[in-house]
């Protein structure tokens, strides 16, 4: 009886302190590994969509609440600031809208004084290879450079990839989304 | 057996891939490059030595019923630390390494150690044995490692070593390549330690 209750108090003392130690190694590495996550997987298409800033992005991040999805947990919409001398000059954050197989997810750079485009950059989709694919190529990404942002793009106004109607629209529209999250939440985003 | 013995036993006479052949998993895996294999080698050193101390600190105190059980909370404890620590400031080798940080757990060398010699020693004498296994198990992967990206893709530590137009022999960073080098390795190893053996008997006799 002594023996099995020695068992049972050891295990569940070292069981304990262990997760108290990991609870404590967790709460320390949240922030770091977020902003390695950002700093890795989105820092390459945030480079490619912002010229002449002159702090960190992806450091300067913000968070903007915008809905709850099904479950009812926060959706955030993450804003990468570009900043000369202090002011935001221009920013950069996701937009998605379906493409013809599954959605694209768009990252995208606005100047805001100009109201126009600094650049797109695809970071995700499934779209056909050869076909649909194209979409991430730079001649089809560079003619959305300088495009206006308030007035709704459309497919004749750039480069449309022939062959890929609807992934080009699919992009298309990712950007015309863009601009109404733009005018809902433009304060927050400059502050 | 000393302290500096207890050490430098890790490093030749139980090398762990080479001599006692435990912890092929990720020898196998992930020695594709030579950053690679040391990244590995050195997250399991940490655990290694972290585990060791702390099994030797409470060998008295942990009934052997359950001591098994023990050593593995111990263990995976410390594999989660690794797991944070590097998603947060080594995020590239953590995205290399993948699956097999968190199979450090189910590493035999580190059971094998902790029930073998921890269990048994004094914390100063399993710290030496885990800095000596874990030091020799990060040089084996290295050269592994290196070994197999000299040859598959023709670079060392990412720096192009051949002249241009070097075709790399690809067959070796995949996975049959792996076999084939641990097998020309365990051969070379074999081989030198039987003529180390030899040269010992002959200057006894």
């Amino acid at each position: 009886m002594r023996d099995i209750l020695k068992m049972l108090v050891v295990l569940t003392a070292i069981c304990a302190v262990s997760g108290f130690l990991l609870a404590l190694v967790h709460d320390v590495t949240r922030e770091p590994i977020e902003y390695s996550r950002l700093k890795f997987v989105k820092e390459p298409a945030v480079k490619a969509v912002l010229k002449g800033y002159q702090n960190d992005p992806i450091k300067d991040r913000l968070s903007i609440l915008v809905g709850k999805d099904k479950k009812g947990k926060p959706v955030n919409l993450i804003v990468f600031p570009a900043k000369k001398d202090g002011k935001t000059f221009a920013v950069a954050f996701e937009s998605s809208a379906a493409g013809y197989h599954g959605d694209i997810g768009v990252m995208l750079g606005v100047d805001l004084a100009g109201k126009k485009l600094t650049g797109i950059s695809i970071v995700s989709h499934t779209e056909t290879p050869g076909l649909g694919a194209r979409i991430t190529e730079t001649n089809f990404t560079d003619s959305f450079k300088d495009k206006p942002m308030d007035k709704e793009l459309a497919v004749g106004d750039i480069n449309a990839l022939s062959g890929a109607t609807l992934s080009t629209k699919g992009v298309v529209a990712a950007i015309n989304n863009a601009q109404a999250t733009l005018n809902k939440y433009r304060d927050k985003m400059v502050q | 057996m000393s302290i500096a013995r207890e050490f430098t036993k890790g490093l030749w006479e139980i090398i762990p891939p080479f001599r006692l052949v435990l912890g092929l998993c990720p020898t196998l895996a992930v020695t594709t490059s030579a950053e690679n294999g040391m990244g590995m080698g050195l997250a399991t050193t940490f655990v290694l030595v972290c585990s060791n101390l702390l099994v030797s600190l409470l060998r008295k105190i942990i009934p052997s019923k359950v001591r098994i059980a023990a050593y593995v909370v111990i263990i995976a404890s410390f594999v989660v630390i690794v797991e944070l620590m590097m998603q947060a400031y080594t995020f590239p080798l953590y995205q290399a390494l993948g699956i097999f940080i968190p199979l450090i757990v189910v590493n035999c060398i580190i059971l094998g150690r902790a029930e073998a010699f921890a269990g048994k020693n004094g914390p100063v004498a399993s710290i030496a044995d885990g800095l000596g296994v874990g030091l020799g198990f990060t040089i084996s992967l290295a050269v592994l490692g290196a070994f197999r990206e000299i040859l598959g893709s023709g670079t060392l530590w990412g720096h192009g070593l051949f002249w241009e137009g070097f075709e790399p022999f690809t067959f070796m960073v995949r996975a049959p390549g792996a076999f084939v080098a641990l097998g020309l390795f365990l051969a070379a190893i074999n081989l030198i330690s039987a003529k180390l053996d030899d040269r010992k008997r002959r200057a006894q006799s």
